[in-house]
């Protein structure tokens, strides 16, 4: 593993992570990450899986550049991740659209920020739009979508910047099972067309498992990384794999993992 | 077009039946005001109250006839108007800007807030014997007196908009690499609007008042001038001749920014 990591130039590298939150009313700390250690190649697609609360969303914040690490760093492209870079582009957990604007402008918006709103990208943001299934809705306003249609324009603005390096945080949790599914293909699509590294969250183990290259297990208490599972099923992956017994043992692996550090976690949060 | 837009997604009879409701809630209203004056004016006619006190509708529209033709009441009508409307521009201008940006820096909120909250709790009327010493019984007296009235809850409400930023669009913004500046522009700005037009219809009726009682207090001209001198020599029509004129600028003038509202927040849910 150490060998691995001097031979090979990787996208993305933890190393000795540690993050803790501290309530600055009350000076009690939390401890969020604990020692994550962890390289991602180039183009290679990543799901977390883990327990609510095991520092999921934590760790895509820090990788974003929102958290500073109480300990060790994060390297991308062999540069100490300082703050938010144009290179990186997150799809929030939680709805981030501007109400005041529709979903084109909403789109465009981070392109617009980076000063890069240019008539071609608007065509691509157009692309994204109708890639995640909302052609025709480019005027509407977002209190006249669903929550998945939301999450999808998230969805859009996100690879609409163009990032080396894309950061999902559960982005199909509202989404309908048949929508999901889709929305899994259209995303596996993209990311084989576009070879973005990404890190995807999910909670989920079924999706984890039909996305990513390899899955990261967090286990909470503090949140550290309990296993790095290689997915060793060929590509493009057909839907019908899920019901593979390869693909299920996977799953249950996963599962016992989860598992397992869940009745260690308890419920006494 | 954005109507139609919203129709095709599934709202399908939607339009319709609002357009009848708000008719009939219209046809309600009007009955409901003609009744009241109906009432008004039989109370008036066989004297169940003192006609002196309460006039009634026919005698004030016949003296609105005599005033409205009489170039010294649009003189003085004139006149409320400049107080108002210098007053007024000057409460936004000034207001607006301090509001946001007392919003946006906590330092700057510092210095300016315990002033701002404990002169909005004041009544600025109270401050009239002191304008008036100080800025005479001219016109100038009473745009300082709109201007007081109307800039409080102006500023409050443009302070107020920025501080209940919603964090997750800040978020977003700095996830794309926004400078301060730039949320400040797409976040912050439209945010404020539907709370600094709240506060300026506030202002709006703040301001009238102001208005009204500044020329009570002393004057030499304008609407709530003439109305005082009616009211004290007992032409209680042409008091209400008054009464009505100001009534009907506010609403007038609310009307006004329910239109800019709605062409600031044609993306609202309705
Ligand atoms: N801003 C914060 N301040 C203090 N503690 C926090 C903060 N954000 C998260 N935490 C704590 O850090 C831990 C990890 O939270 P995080 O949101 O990263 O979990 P998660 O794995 O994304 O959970 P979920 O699956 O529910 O989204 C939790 O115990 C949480 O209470
Ligand atoms: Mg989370």
């Amino acid at each position: 593993m150490a060998e691995s990591a001097v031979q090979t130039n990787p996208k993305l590298r933890s190393q000795f992570l540690d993050v803790t939150y501290v309530n600055n009313k009350t000076g009690h700390e939390v401890v969020a990450l604990k020692n994550i250690n962890l390289t991602i190649e180039e183009g290679e697609f990543i799901c977390i899986v883990g327990p609510s609360g095991c520092g999921k969303t934590t760790f895509l914040n820090t990788v974003i550049g929102f958290i500073k690490p109480s300990n060790g760093s994060i390297l991308l492209d062999n540069k100490k991740i300082e703050g938010p870079g144009r290179d990186r582009s997150m799809v929030f957990q939680s709805p981030s659209l501007l109400p005041w604007r529709n979903v084109l402008e909403n789109v465009m918006y981070g392109v617009e920020l980076q000063k890069r709103a240019t008539p071609e990208i608007k065509k691509l943001a157009v692309d994204y739009i109708e890639m995640v299934g909302l052609k025709g809705f480019e005027k509407h306003y977002p209190h006249e979508l669903s929550g998945g249609m939301q999450q999808r324009v998230n969805l859009a603005r996100a690879l609409t910047v163009d990032p080396s390096l894309l950061l999902l945080d559960e982005p199909f949790s509202a989404l309908d099972a048949q929508t999901r599914e889709f929305m899994q293909q259209e995303l596996l699509r993209i990311w084989s067309e576009t070879k973005k590294t990404s890190i995807f969250i999910t909670h989920q183990i079924d999706e984890a498992v039909y996305l990513a290259d390899r899955v990261f297990v967090f286990g909470a208490r503090p949140g550290h990384l309990v296993d790095d599972i290689k997915i060793e099923i060929d590509r493009p992956r057909d839907l019908k794999i899920k019901r593979d017994p390869h693909f299920l043992k996977y799953v249950d692996h996963i599962w016992g993992l989860i598992e397992n550090e869940s009745s260690k976690q308890g419920f006494d949060s | 077009m954005k109507k139609e837009d919203a129709i095709s997604i599934g709202k399908i009879n939607h339009k319709p039946r609002k357009i009848s409701k708000n008719q009939r809630n219209f046809i309600i209203s009007t009955v409901s005001v003609i009744t009241f004056l109906v009432i008004w004016e039989l109370v008036s006619y066989y004297k169940v109250i003192n006609p002196l006190f309460i006039s009634s509708p026919l005698s004030i529209v016949e003296a609105a006839a005599t005033l409205f033709v009489d170039p010294a009441y649009w003189n003085h009508i004139g006149v409320s108007a400049y107080e108002f409307t210098f007053g007024f521009l000057l409460a936004l201008m000034i207001g607006i800007p301090i509001g946001i940006f007392a919003g946006w820096n906590q330092i700057f909120n510092a210095v300016i807030n315990p002033f701002v909250s404990a002169l909005y709790v004041t009544p600025k009327v109270a401050l009239l014997p002191i304008i008036i010493i100080a800025f005479g019984i001219g016109i100038t007296s009473k745009i300082v007196v709109v201007f007081l009235m109307a800039f409080f809850p102006i500023v409050m409400s443009a302070q107020k908009a920025m501080s209940t930023l919603d964090q997750n669009l800040i978020k977003a913004a700095r996830s794309f690499t926004a400078t301060e500046f730039q949320i400040f522009r797409t976040i912050a700005l439209p945010s404020t609007v539907p709370f600094l037009l709240n506060g300026i219809r506030l202002g709006l009726g703040q301001g009238l008042i102001a208005i009204v009682v500044g020329e009570m207090y002393a004057s030499t001209a304008g609407i709530g001038y003439h109305l005082t001198h009616a009211g004290q020599n007992l032409k209680t029509a042409e008091m209400f001749v008054g009464v009505a004129v100001i009534a009907i600028s506010g609403v007038l003038l609310t009307g006004i920014i329910g239109l800019i509202e709605k062409r600031f927040s044609s993306w609202k849910p309705e």
